[in-house]
């Protein structure tokens, strides 16, 4: 195998890709990023909200995306596709088209000029056609890269031949109509899948009226309704009229779990897609009433069930289990919905608006793609992956990531993208890398103690700056502000030649300090801390004014105020810039090794993927074997055997030479922090060691719940599922007959001190039926539910089962069932359970020869003791907490500490496995690497000012300062402080402060707002 | 010539949500009022209460800090700190009958582009009714 | 709890108390007030032979600097130490020590119901004397004693909070009572296991001293109304802090101001140079050193919730600002934000420290 090249082709740029992409760079990995569409984000910046926590999908994704686009080891290939892979593993060589842009990205400024110019008015793809957008575009606002395409089969020159209105108007000639199709080829190690998923197209469903009836929309539509910065400024209003609807109706499963359409599989997120929409769109409208049409809520996942009784509670929201038979147009636009009852009953109600809760379905083309990268689909046409290799395709060195194999959120997408990262591994070269500061590889000039010499650039950006403020004015105010040596104007500052003059003009005037006022520096300020370090300054020597997005594009009818405030932001960024000081990313060197804690699946399996990515791992395990919670495993709904692939998988642990393992351990004492922890663990000899190591993973799994209710332990008779799958497996069946067997569902989950769910229950419960199905055909099999959650593709055994003729009966946290036992003297008897019958309205009663509880799994009660250790926080479920739920799922906010497995939160073997995959490449993204930068932008402490009262330690989310016991001083950690200042605004004695953002910098910069301006006088 | 007052509002932003919120008001070309003077912090939190003293005895008609709205803080949980110390601020002028009014705390994302343009022209107009800031001209301070 | 009775004076009681705890080892010194035999003059002492309590008045309705601060600082010392603390001096130790400015791990608190301190100018010049007997009638009366600092004569917290050992003083006690020592916790029971006196379980009662305070409170009120009316809106401020002469007396006398060095003598407030100017050339005016206005801004938020309301402030300010009035009063409503009351508890949380996910919905 060679590995000589190092550098993996990633198809998709979603959140699975980004994130893939991004993980693989900080390896030290090239990385060819593909993507169809002209911008990277996928199908997340089309969120408004994420669940369950409400946060602002663009505001978390933005910086993935910023951080993808300038990492220099990511090459974007946009507008491309992929369409071969040959060669063997570790030595592919892909072929991908990379279509016409039209647009020169080089000399495109992102003006936008074009746009406005541009006649030809098309649907908004990313606005759901709820907006209008032209044939030269972005394809959304905040796209990145940021340059304009043309749409070539809308453009009029490009289809007719006429217009070229664009080429006109564009102020740098970035216009080529004569842009070619390219075809090329990149040698890779590997290739990651990432293409994502589609939603189900609902024109099919005639009786809901979608596209006839102007106010029944999709979700999807219904979202970008929602956003703030969507075709509605998310003010929601009715197609008909345009009014605020008062009541909304959501109908479930529109696509998803659907046999007369080949959809015999659960979407697993519409439930709580659902949900959040409304307790949006209540927030946004308090007399709004939403009502949910559902089957099951499948509200699985972590904190989702908290987020379901919110919605009840809090925002009203009102859930009805019905089916939904017709949607019927009334004349005010208003909308009928006639819908069936489980008991038969029909039932009639009108509402302003529906929204189809649309499921998720293979993308469009995936049969061709799979044909032509030879990979295998599963029968809904999704990409095909096995429970044990869940991250893999039937191709060798092809990954599989994000909803492409199974439908997924957001996430799920994520780890799953850091999993196959940790896949991938194995076909790169494992040699550890030294991460540089960058900088123009030009000798960095001495400035400290030397007075500011600052150099101003005003940027016109053509008409964009220049048409609005005076620009010519400002640099001529610049020109007279202290210690400002130079001002001049500039056409387009980020043009390549302007990026030279700049150059020059540091070494002319001997600058030591750059301020650019031009658009924004969260997309620039990166290119021109480049050039000036190209020039031979500290990077961090420069300032940027918001001339543009701030000033000139939100004041153009007012050019004097424009041209006032323009001079404000200038003279704030010489104020600032004149304190500015030369910041040196510290390089803290990593230990290569890593710490597992638990030696369950999850634990050996992030245990395997470290160590087969050639480094030392510590694995802990506190039973006397390995195996974990997964020893009580024995089926599978594909028929693999879990005990075969655990022996395998702790055969290959023991046998690993980069595998120290320690049974019957405990961790006394974990220090140390990023690259540097130090342990001290009792072995089973009871010998105190210690060990060094760079990173932690935390794997210690979960605990079957201990119920007293349903008569557990008071007959034989009454077994949990984890006992029951073993009864099954041995066949140690109660004596007797056994004809009658009741499953009961939640048994401790979803109610009072365990308001979650328990997530793999409904799916094992209906395993195991089917395993006793096969035993015994002719047992009764009675389920009690609430839900059944059998999320995703699990969902066909589910109809398997009704289908063989298990009976289901719903009941809710008030009509629990009971059981009885029918001789209390007999340690094995009989029991009796009555459960409620919604449909017939009556109580059931049968005498069970068999009890089976699905019982709740718990957090492990010494978690506490190790989060404390790590300083890692618990949920209230005492659950480990991860650092985002969303976007870094498997990363703790202190960095390098990793959770996986059951620590995190329920789940099954094939999630364990993906996850414990993901913490294992979430952790070699530091441990690949000799050493990394710790931020420039850090908190200092002046030690002569502290008084030690630990403001500071309380208020840092990482871990990062802390207050010294012996000399009663704070200290920061440079290598898990993020630079964000909470610490330093906490501080009463004015003993912290910020490199970069200084207190007196930043006093400087509002005392410089007192400038008495003409402009506050007008004729 | 008549004079038309023109509020100075020192607005902090984070910059991870309220100040990409900004940026996005003016890609979309949404015209709001220049009285806004934007500061780029790294996190709400990063605003010392003090800076709000200092702005406001300086002299800016009003002061707006912008910030993730809780639970999105870049910085996990530096958003919640910042309201505490708007919390006693903000009760420390109005105990002392300052103008509490000229203070502004808002939550502002990095897709809501819209709201930011409308707390911009809301602000300025409330400051607009309450006047010049009276510690411009007083030479106490 | 218990109760040990000694059928002596107050004062006396504790002053054999104090002997007792050096003499039988029980600590390494004690913290008192004292008068100076000599010159008559009052001040906080650290003693360590008994042969020098003789002097200690350890109820001295005198402040000289608050004890709490100076005592946390000792604390750390690891000297075990008996200190007689007014109930704000305790709370000023609570708040300390919660910032890890002190550890009462090696202290024995007593403290005792407070009827106010004299301000200091008159605990200087000697007129105190003659007001002390007038003091002590007026407060056995349960009423307040009209020479005592403003902010004690507003003072809600007169009954101290927790400590070790608490007495009740003037105006608490029953005619012919006696010395009564109420115990808290093991430290005092262990520390006073031999100490004689008739061992009880008596509870202190505070319904004694309702009468006091409800003219606490009612003092209280008129004393923030008249902070209310002198210092509201800019103008009112300048009156009152544009005296301010930049001494920052206040801040070093505070209990709770314990940073090493004020930030608002850091350079973040020097002259900024141009913008100086700037402001001059705005204001056509401005007076020197700048920033006085600010410094007392700056500190209501930075501890006003903290505020124990000890009055020291105002009793060093050269110019006669009511600092303590204003700060006390600013302080109630800061810390009432978050349901704090300082020093009340070592484990309530510190109001900037901490943070709740739902909470101040109203703003932002």
């Amino acid at each position: 195998m060679k590995k000589s090249r190092n550098s993996v082709l990633v198809l998709g740029a979603g959140i699975a890709g980004i994130q893939a992409s991004l993980d693989l760079a900080e390896m030290g990995v090239g990385v060819h990023l593909v993507e169809g569409t002209p911008t990277i984000g996928g199908r997340m910046p089309q969120l408004d909200k994420t669940f369950p926590t409400n946060d602002c999908s663009m505001c978390i994704l933005s910086p993935k995306m910023s951080e993808c686009v300038r990492h220099p080891l990511i090459t974007l290939h946009i507008k491309s596709s992929l369409e071969k892979i040959e060669g063997a593993p570790g030595d592919f060589r892909c072929t991908v088209i990379e279509r016409a842009k039209y647009v020169d990205p080089v000399k495109c400024v992102s003006c936008g000029l074009c746009e406005e110019k541009c006649p030809v008015k098309i649907d908004d793809v990313f606005d759901e056609g709820l907006r209008k957008t032209k044939a030269i575009s972005r394809y959304f606002l905040q796209s990145i890269p940021s340059e304009y395409t043309i749409n070539a089969g809308h453009c009029l020159y490009l289809t007719k031949g006429v217009c070229r209105l664009c080429e006109k108007v564009c102020p740098t000639g970035a216009i080529n109509y004569g842009d070619m199709d390219r075809e090329i080829e990149l040698n890779v190690n590997a290739v990651i899948l990432a293409t994502g998923i589609d939603p189900y197209d609902p024109i099919g469903f005639g009786h809901f009226g979608y596209r006839r009836y102007s106010n029944v929309v999709t979700s999807l539509e219904f979202e970008r309704m929602l956003s703030a910065s969507g075709p509605l400024s998310g003010h929601v209003a009715r197609a008909s009229d345009g009014r605020a609807p008062e009541n909304i109706a959501f109908i479930q499963c529109v696509g998803s779990r659907d046999i007369s359409i080949d959809r015999n599989y659960c979407s697993s997120a519409c439930c709580m897609f659902a949900i959040k929409q409304s307790i949006i769109a209540r927030e946004h409208n308090r007399d709004l009433s939403a009502t949910i049409f559902y089957m099951d809520i499948r509200a699985f996942g972590k904190d989702f069930d908290r987020y379901y009784e919110k919605a009840q509670e809090q925002y009203g929201v009102e859930f009805v289990r019905s089916k939904v038979a017709e949607v019927r147009e009334l004349r005010n636009g208003n909308l009928e919905l006639k819908y069936t009852f489980e008991n038969g009953d029909i039932q009639h109600r009108e509402f302003d608006m529906v929204v189809l809760s649309i499921g998720l379905q293979p993308r469009a083309g995936s049969r061709e793609l799979s044909g032509k990268l030879d990979i295998g689909l599963n029968r809904f046409g999704f990409c095909r992956s096995d429970t044990f290799r869940p991250l893999n395709t039937t191709r060798d060195g092809v990954f599989v990531c994000g909803a492409m194999n199974g439908p997924k959120d957001n996430p799920e997408s994520v780890v799953s993208a850091s999993g196959a990262v940790a896949g991938a591994m194995e076909y790169l070269d494992a040699a550890r890398y030294e991460p540089s500061a960058g900088g123009g590889g030009v000798p960095e000039k001495h400035v400290t103690g030397e007075r500011p010499r600052i150099g101003v650039f005003v940027c016109h950006c053509g008409i964009n700056i220049a048409g609005v403020v005076d620009v010519k004015d400002v640099a001529a105010y610049a020109a007279g502000l202290p210690n400002v040596e130079h001002a001049e104007n500039v056409v387009y500052a980020c043009s390549t030649d302007c990026l030279e003059t700049i150059k020059s003009r540091v070494a002319e005037h001997d600058l030591n300090r750059v301020v650019v006022a031009a658009c924004t520096p969260r997309t620039h300020e990166p290119l021109f801390r480049q050039t000036i370090s190209e020039a031979g300054l500290n990077p961090y020597l420069f300032e940027m004014a918001n001339i543009r997005d701030q000033c000139s594009w939100a004041h153009m009818d007012e050019p004097e105020q424009a041209t006032s405030k323009s001079k404000d932001l200038v003279e704030m960024a010489v104020a600032k810039a004149r304190g500015l000081t030369p910041l040196e990313r510290l390089p803290i060197e990593i230990d290569p090794e890593a710490l597992v804690i638990g030696g369950g699946l999850s634990g050996m399996s992030a245990a395997l993927s470290i160590a087969d990515a050639g480094h030392d791992v510590y694995l802990v395990e506190r039973a006397e074997d390995l195996g974990g919670n997964m020893r009580d495993i024995f089926f599978n709904f594909d028929g693999s055997d879990p005990q075969e692939f655990l022996s395998g998988l702790i055969d290959r642990v023991l046998g690993h030479n980069r595998i120290k393992v320690w049974r019957k351990a405990s961790i006394e004492d974990i220090t140390g922090y990023v690259g540097n922890f130090r342990t001290k663990l009792t072995g089973e000899s009871g010998e105190l060691e210690e060990l060094s190591h760079g990173a932690v993973v935390v794997a210690t799994g979960g605990q079957e719940h201990e119920t007293e209710e349903y008569q557990y332990g008071r007959s034989s008779r009454v077994v949990t599922q984890k006992e029951f799958e073993r009864m099954l497996h041995d066949g140690s069946f109660p004596a007797g007959r056994l004809r009658e067997v009741v499953m009961i569902q939640c048994v401790g989950s979803r109610e009072e001190g365990r308001m979650y769910c328990s997530r793999i229950c409904c799916s094992k419960a209906v395993k195991n039926a089917l395993q006793l199905r096969k035993r015994k055909p002719r047992a009764n099999i009675y389920f009690a539910v609430r839900d059944v959650r059998t999320y995703g593709f699990a969902e066909e055994h589910y109809s398997e089962l009704r289908d063989s003729g298990a009976l289901f009966f719903r009941y809710t946290p008030d009509s629990k069932p009971t059981a009885e036992l029918i001789d209390p003297e007999d340690p094995h008897s009989r029991v009796r359970v009555t459960v409620l019958d919604p449909v017939l309205e009556k109580e059931v009663v049968i005498d069970a020869d068999l009890l089976v509880l699905a019982t709740a799994i718990d957090a492990l009660p010494e978690n506490l003791k190790l989060a404390r250790m790590l300083k890692v926080p618990l949920n209230s479920d005492g659950m480990f907490l991860e650092a985002h739920v969303k976007l870094r799922p498997v990363d703790f906010a202190t960095e390098g500490i990793f959770v996986c497995g059951l620590a995190h939160g329920p789940k099954d073997m094939s999630e364990s496995l993906v996850q414990a995959r993901a913490a294992a490449g979430r952790a070699l993204t530091f441990l690949r690497k000799k050493s990394i930068l710790a931020e420039g932008t850090i908190a200092e402490v002046r030690r002569e000012r502290c008084s030690g009262c630990g403001y500071c330690q309380a208020v840092c989310a990482y871990s990062a300062i802390e207050v010294d016991p012996e000399e009663q001083v704070a200290v920061v950690n440079d290598a898990l402080c993020k630079g964000c200042g909470a610490c330093v605004a906490s501080c009463r004695c004015g003993a912290l402060d910020l490199r970069g953002f200084s207190n007196i910098q930043l006093y400087s910069v509002f005392n410089s707002l007192v400038r008495e301006t003409a402009e506050g006088v007008v004729n | 010539m008549n004079k038309e007052f023109v509020p100075r509002i020192t607005s902090f932003l984070c910059k991870w949500c309220s100040y990409t919120g900004a940026d996005l008001a003016g890609t979309s070309r949404l015209q709001y009022s220049a009285s806004i003077i934007p500061i780029q912090v790294m996190c709400s939190s990063r605003v010392d209460p003090v800076f709000l003293l200092k702005a406001y005895l300086s002299g800016s008609d009003g002061v707006l800090l912008g910030g993730c709205h809780p639970g999105d803080c870049h910085y996990e949980t530096g958003n919640y700190h910042t309201r505490r110390r708007f919390a006693i601020v903000r009760e420390v002028f109005e105990s002392l009958g300052l103008e509490s009014d000229r203070l502004r705390l808002s939550w502002i994302s990095a897709s809501e582009g819209p709201k930011f343009a409308r707390i911009a022209n809301e602000f300025t107009e409330e400051i607009r009714l309450l006047g010049e800031n009276p510690t411009r001209k007083s030479i106490f301070l | 709890m218990s109760s040990i009775s000694i059928d002596k004076s107050v004062a006396m009681g504790l002053k054999d108390l104090l002997g007792y705890l050096l003499d039988s080892d029980k600590v390494d010194s004690v913290l008192t007030m004292r008068r100076i035999p000599e010159t008559g003059a009052w001040d906080l002492a650290l003693i360590t032979d008994s042969g020098n309590l003789g002097e200690a008045e350890p109820l001295a309705p005198v402040m000289t600097v608050n004890a709490g601060k100076e005592l946390s600082s000792l604390s750390l010392s690891g000297k075990r130490i008996a200190a007689v603390l007014k109930p704000c001096e305790l709370r000023a130790l609570i708040e300390r020590v919660k910032r890890e400015q002190g550890s009462l791990q090696n202290l024995l608190t007593i403290s005792h119901t407070c009827s106010g301190v004299f301000p200091l100018e008159q605990a200087a010049d000697g007129s105190m004397n003659e007001l002390l007997p007038k003091y002590e009638k007026v407060a056995s009366m349960g009423e307040v004693p009209s020479s005592v600092r403003d902010t004690c004569k507003a003072c809600q917290h007169f009954i101290p909070v927790h400590p070790d050992i608490m007495l009740a003083s003037a105006g608490a006690q029953r005619p012919g009572e006696g010395c009564v020592l109420y115990l808290e916790g093991g430290k005092a029971e262990e520390a006073l296991r031999e100490f004689r006196g008739v061992r009880d379980d008596r509870v202190f009662d505070p319904s004694s001293l309702d009468r006091t305070a409800a003219a606490r409170k009612k003092e209280r009120d008129r004393l923030f109304a008249r902070v209310e009316n002198d210092c509201s809106g800019l103008d009112g401020l300048l009156n009152v802090f544009g005296k301010c002469v930049g001494c920052h007396g206040c801040s070093r006398v505070c209990p709770i101001c314990y940073c090493a060095l004020c930030d608002f003598e850091s350079m973040n407030f020097d002259y900024n140079l141009p913008y100086f100017e700037e402001h001059l050339s705005r204001r056509g005016a401005l007076r020197l050193p700048p920033d006085t206005v600010m410094f007392h801004l700056g500190r209501l938020t930075h501890m006003s919730f903290s505020c124990v309301g000890c009055g020291m402030c105002s009793d060093v300010c050269p110019v006669g600002i009511p600092v303590a009035a204003v700060f006390s009063r600013t302080g109630e409503r800061t810390a009432s934000l978050f349901d704090y009351v300082p020093g009340r508890s070592l484990t309530e949380e510190i109001p900037v420290m901490v943070f709740k996910e739902e909470e101040f919905s109203e703003l932002g």
